[in-house]
């Protein structure tokens, strides 16, 4: 009972959590710009960022009020509505989805079609949205597909290795490990899902308007300040995350730019045209079996 | 007989129908548990993927199963002999015991590859201490006047082992045995998880695709799995023990 009293103030001032779907890697740079930075203060904002693993329910954590803000890709929150969980996305960290397939550059592969015409074994995570659409247009019987389990390790001992990659992450920790890479974006082949999406309950949103409007304000200002100078918040996340060195860091905060910002788009905006399109896709895969609102998976706040 | 299938069945018909209702009335959104007509369903009509993964899985688990027991026993045998083989080498059967499966079968795709061998060597790994451990306790727990007797007789060390120390190892072997037979199928299905194929690749795709209902209908199968293994250990124990040791009479 005693321990029960002590325990109360703290869930009192519990701060708002920000669930991560994977370690402190550059892609979430602007969150942890925002934090390092005193944005999120600034907007009268206490998160605290929790950093996850490979298969965390994110979304469902979100859905299910365990956690008010969370990571998810475009796909997800799609699937997630299709299935009844009003989730949505307020702010889209990335225009042009990262992932991407990785193959060594000796294979001679000059193009994204050509991965499907050479002897590979590519490791692809199954479960994901992305090899069902490759699947769909691309003939698989020269490709032999593995489980894909995190790391590099394999790409790095087999020339004939190719794997899914965020490519602004592990094609740099693979040249650090002197391979020559080469990597394409599942993007270009059609499939471009809004990824890095900010993820918040419906209902959470409509009784704390404000709070999550500070809140995509406050990732706008974080974002915006991580792609002109991602230095500081380089060295903090490093330090959360010791595994991926500083420079891959940097250079990573680089080549991400592009893919963030685009021409004529407000850093974290969506429109309906573009998830239209994604529920197309994803109805074509029968990964969902009703059409959703389009309107209804996003909003822009900031 | 029939009472005896009816009694373990009836809290399945319960809480399948009270999570039936509750689901349905919305008490619990259906993307966090699936109902369990909904798993009915999945299990029925769904393509055959399911059930092939679980003929994989049963045979990695098989596979894994009657390797771990036969090198269990022979592991226990071997340090039965001395007290010091059992001081050198018994600690080395201890980090089975606590080694984490999921830390070290990445490793074993990279030593093995994608496939079976992986699988077949996962679930050894995380089934074989059990076999080790209670066969061990067996050797050593023959009754001393029997002992004696067959010293008595200048019986040798083989006969002594095979028709004293082993028929006497027996009940500790497949309590060892419907222990292990349980770990084998967890140990299949994590390596699974990693090297691809069966229940452990149905489990992870579906949670990616946030298919609840096939994760659980995966799960069931895996446990129906571990039952059958366990109903085998029990009719062999019975079948071999009845007319001698007390816990079968």
């Amino acid at each position: 009972m005693k321990l029960f009293l002590l325990l109360i103030p703290f869930f009192c001032f519990a701060k708002t959590k920000l669930a991560l779907n994977w370690k402190p890697e550059p892609e979430f740079g602007g969150f942890y710009a925002a934090q390092n930075e005193g944005i999120f203060k600034k907007y009268n904002l206490d998160i605290e960022l929790i950093p996850g693993g490979a298969g965390q329910p994110i979304v469902q954590m979100v859905a299910a009020g365990k956690v008010e803000f969370g990571i998810a890709s475009g796909d997800e929150v799609v699937i997630a509505r299709a299935r009844g969980a009003d989730v949505v996305s307020i702010f889209a960290v990335y225009q042009t989805s990262p992932m991407g397939i990785m193959v060594h550059e000796s294979t001679g592969i000059k193009q994204f079609s050509d991965i499907f015409n050479t002897r590979l074994t590519v490791a692809l995570e199954k479960g994901l949205p992305f090899f069902k659409f490759l699947e769909k247009n691309y003939d698989f019987k020269n490709i032999k597909v593995v489980p894909y389990n995190g790391g590099i390790s394999e790409f790095l001992r087999d020339k004939n290795f190719a794997q899914q990659v965020f490519i602004t992450a592990e094609p740099l920790s693979a040249k650090r490990e002197n391979a020559k890479p080469k990597s394409f974006l599942i993007a270009d082949s059609g499939y471009n899902p809004y990824n890095v999406v900010l993820v918040v309950k419906k209902s959470f949103l409509e009784n704390n308007q404000k709070l999550v409007e500070a809140m995509a304000k406050a990732s706008y200002e974080g974002w915006s300040h991580y792609q002109k100078s991602p230095g500081k918040t380089n060295v903090l996340m490093n330090k959360l995350n010791p595994t991926m060195d500083l420079d891959t860091f940097n250079k990573g905060a680089k080549l991400q730019i592009p893919l963030i910002k685009v021409k004529g788009i407000k850093i974290g905006h969506q429109n309906k045209t573009r998830w239209a399109k994604l529920i197309q896709q994803l109805l074509d895969l029968k990964l969902i079996d009703k059409t959703i609102e389009s309107q209804e998976c996003f909003k822009n706040l900031h | 007989m029939k009472s005896k299938f009816i009694y373990p069945i009836l809290p399945l018909i319960i809480i399948s129908l009270a999570l039936e209702i509750l689901v349905k009335t919305n008490f619990f959104p259906s993307y966090l548990v699936p109902a369990p007509s909904q798993v009915f369903k999945v299990l029925s009509f769904e393509n055959l993927s399911l059930w092939k993964a679980l003929g994989q899985t049963s045979l990695a688990s098989i596979l894994g199963f009657t390797i771990s027991l036969v090198l269990g026993v022979l592991f226990a045998i071997l340090l039965s002999t001395s007290k010091l083989i059992e001081k050198v080498f018994y600690p080395y059967a201890v980090f089975f015991q606590t080694v984490p499966i999921i830390a070290i079968a990445p490793l074993l795709v990279i030593w093995l590859g994608y496939g079976l061998p992986t699988i077949v060597a996962s679930s050894i790994i995380v089934s074989i201490f059990p076999v080790i451990a209670n066969t061990l306790t067996g050797l050593r727990s023959t009754e001393k006047p029997l002992l004696d007797l067959f010293r008595l007789y200048s019986a040798n060390p083989k006969d002594t082992l095979l028709k004293l120390k082993l028929p006497f190892a027996l009940p500790s072997v497949l309590v060892g045995a419907r222990i292990s037979s349980g770990l084998a199928v967890i140990g299949a299905i994590v390596g699974e998880f990693i090297a691809g194929g069966g229940i452990g690749e149905v489990v992870n795709v579906s949670r990616t695709q946030q298919r609840v209902d096939i994760v659980f209908a995966a799960v069931f199968l895996a446990a129906l799995l571990g039952l059958a293994f366990f109903l085998l250990i029990d009719f062999i124990s019975k079948a071999t023990l009845k007319a001698w040791h007390a816990s079968e009479r």
